[in-house]
């Protein structure tokens, strides 16, 4: 029982980050139709821009952990601008392969420049730890990250129904209606990509400082959060934002549940299983958590 | 002076001219009737005027200002507002948000885009009780109200219309021609595309288009006649 709490406990901070690569993912699907394998290289990214601000140049934290967000920001719109842009009339897949060639450029600089010492580490907001009563100690930084993430969730919902939010979904169904209500699509891409990269950035800068990290670290590092963030998108239908929220929040309890003493002996058992939940989902609810039907 | 005056327009698609140099003009107040068979290239000549197409030469003024080569979303703001061919509303936005993102660019003058929903729902009743539904959910006729009503909310002093007749019973398109002349008379200026001759008698004005050229420019009860149909329209 204690055991199932914590990792009940565990799966959701561990989730937190998933939600926020998620929502990114989703965000950007919604939008762009573009399958984004850069998303969590944004987060890397913007982790490895706060760390050189922090550590490096030691500017004041909480002003490097901000440059660490435009940093991300920054990337996003470049990777709008030099390479979904311009393949914008190619084939989906062109793009997806074109974002998978944005994360292995910028993991290659990272490695190529931070290959000295190879691992780092970002100081945390908070130094705390605390123990629950079931004695499984979880950091204060854990936390900071679902409230970051609850709070991102929240404005990410007022801000679709505002009329910017509402020209970003209208730039996707209708483009050429979008421009003659005098919407630029072009506009609304940049800032979509913006926005996503800045909830990249976000699970990155809080989750980077968790432990130590390297270069790709939310790719395939330590806190690797791409294909997580990839399968509670597919959750949520692609669609959803409270479901990538939710489907974040599962994929990190089920990953949890793989390391349960019962399958102790089993090598692989987290992956295993959220392999298996992801088929069992998606027999039982195609479309995917949290979504209607009728909006399909 | 004419609010909007076309001269020698030639559009084509790449080198290709679809439109051969036609000269127009819409007076201020007007309801202005463009008609024409499928591929005479009316489409191509509102498309131009809301800044989709650029022209290959000639010259458009709007309010004795040329139009230069600018974007749909400059058309807009300057007050020119089309209502696209297919209707085109935005599937799965609500009436009312599609009517809120039609105000884009006034969206900053909170009490015009009150007045101006107020007018379009006085307009189309029927979009007023369906404010919440989802615009893909719609019947045809229904959003062919909504696309009317959606380029309407940005306030427009030219509202041009590309056949919203299309695929709507008789009477239901006489509901929408009768809108277009209400809405004519709150002061707003509409060029409406055509190809039902029906939309004759709500008419100021009225053009013919073949191929690419106007084969007649008409006003006031003239454009009325019967053999004027038979002449072009075959009608
Ligand atoms: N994107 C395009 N590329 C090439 N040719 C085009 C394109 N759009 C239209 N055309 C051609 O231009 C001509 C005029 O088309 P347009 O759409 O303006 O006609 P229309 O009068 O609106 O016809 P309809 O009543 O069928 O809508 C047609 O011959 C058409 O094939
Ligand atoms: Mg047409």
């Amino acid at each position: 029982m204690e055991e199932l709490a914590i990792a009940l406990t565990f799966g959701v901070l561990q989730g937190s980050v998933y939600s926020l690569v998620a929502l990114g993912i989703v965000l950007v699907y919604r939008v762009s139709g573009v399958f984004n394998f850069a998303q969590a290289e944004f987060g890397t990214t913007g982790l490895f821009g706060a760390y050189i601000a922090v550590v490096l140049w030691e500017w004041p934290f909480y002003l490097g952990l901000l440059f660490g967000l435009v940093v991300a920001i920054v990337m996003g719109l470049l990777t709008e601008r030099l390479v979904i842009h311009p393949l914008r009339n190619q084939s989906k897949v062109t793009l997806l392969v074109g974002t998978a060639g944005v994360a292995l450029t910028v993991i290659g600089i990272q490695f190529w420049q931070f290959n000295d010492p190879l691992i780092r580490q970002l100081p945390k907001i908070s130094d705390a730890v605390y123990v629950t009563p079931f004695g499984a100690p979880i950091m204060a930084q854990q936390l900071i990250t679902l409230a970051v993430l609850i709070v991102a969730a929240a404005a990410l919902a007022v801000f679709l129904k505002s009329p910017a939010g509402l020209a970003m979904q209208a730039a996707q169904q209708e483009p050429v209606a979008c421009e003659l209500v005098g919407v630029s699509v072009r506009r609304v891409s940049m800032m979509t990509w913006g926005i996503a990269a800045l909830l990249g950035g976000l699970a990155g800068v809080l989750s980077g400082a968790y432990t130590i990290f390297t270069a790709g670290f939310l790719t395939f590092g330590v806190g690797k959060a791409l294909l997580p963030g990839f399968i509670a998108a597919v959750l949520a239908g692609m669609k959803s934002m409270p479901g990538a929220v939710a489907g974040g929040l599962v994929v990190g309890i089920v990953e949890q549940f793989g390391g349960l003493k019962m399958f102790g002996d089993v090598p692989g058992a987290s992956a295993l299983l959220l392999l298996v939940f992801l088929v069992v989902v998606l027999l039982l609810r195609p479309q995917g958590l949290l979504v209607r039907k009728a909006t399909a | 002076m004419a609010l909007l005056e076309v001269k020698d327009l030639v559009v084509g698609y790449d080198a290709f001219p679809v439109l051969h140099g036609i000269n127009f003009s819409v007076e201020e107040g007007e309801l202005c009737v463009l008609l024409g068979l499928n591929g005479a290239g009316k489409t191509t000549t509102v498309s131009t005027i809301a800044g989709m197409l650029k022209p290959q030469s000639g010259s458009m003024t709007f309010d004795g200002k040329e139009l230069k080569k600018g974007s749909p979303s400059a058309r807009v703001a300057g007050g020119i507002s089309l209502c696209p061919e297919g209707r085109r509303v935005f599937p799965r936005l609500s009436v009312r948000q599609n009517l809120r993102l039609g105000s884009w660019v006034r969206r900053k003058e909170s009490k015009t885009v009150r007045r101006q929903l107020e007018l379009v729902y006085d307009y189309f009743p029927r979009l007023a009780e369906r404010e919440g539904q989802l615009a893909g959910t719609l019947s045809g006729g229904e959003q062919q109200m909504l696309a009317v009503a959606r380029a309407m909310m940005s306030k427009p002093r030219l509202l041009l219309i590309d056949e919203a007749s299309l695929g709507l019973s008789p009477t239901l398109a006489r509901t929408v021609w009768e809108v277009t002349k209400r809405i004519k008379a709150d002061g707003t200026t509409v060029l409406m595309v055509e190809q039902n001759a029906g939309a004759l008698p709500y008419a100021d004005r009225a053009l013919i288009m073949e191929k690419g050229t106007l084969v007649y420019t008409g006003v006031g009860d003239e454009i009325r006649d019967v053999n004027l149909r038979e002449a072009y329209l075959g009608v």
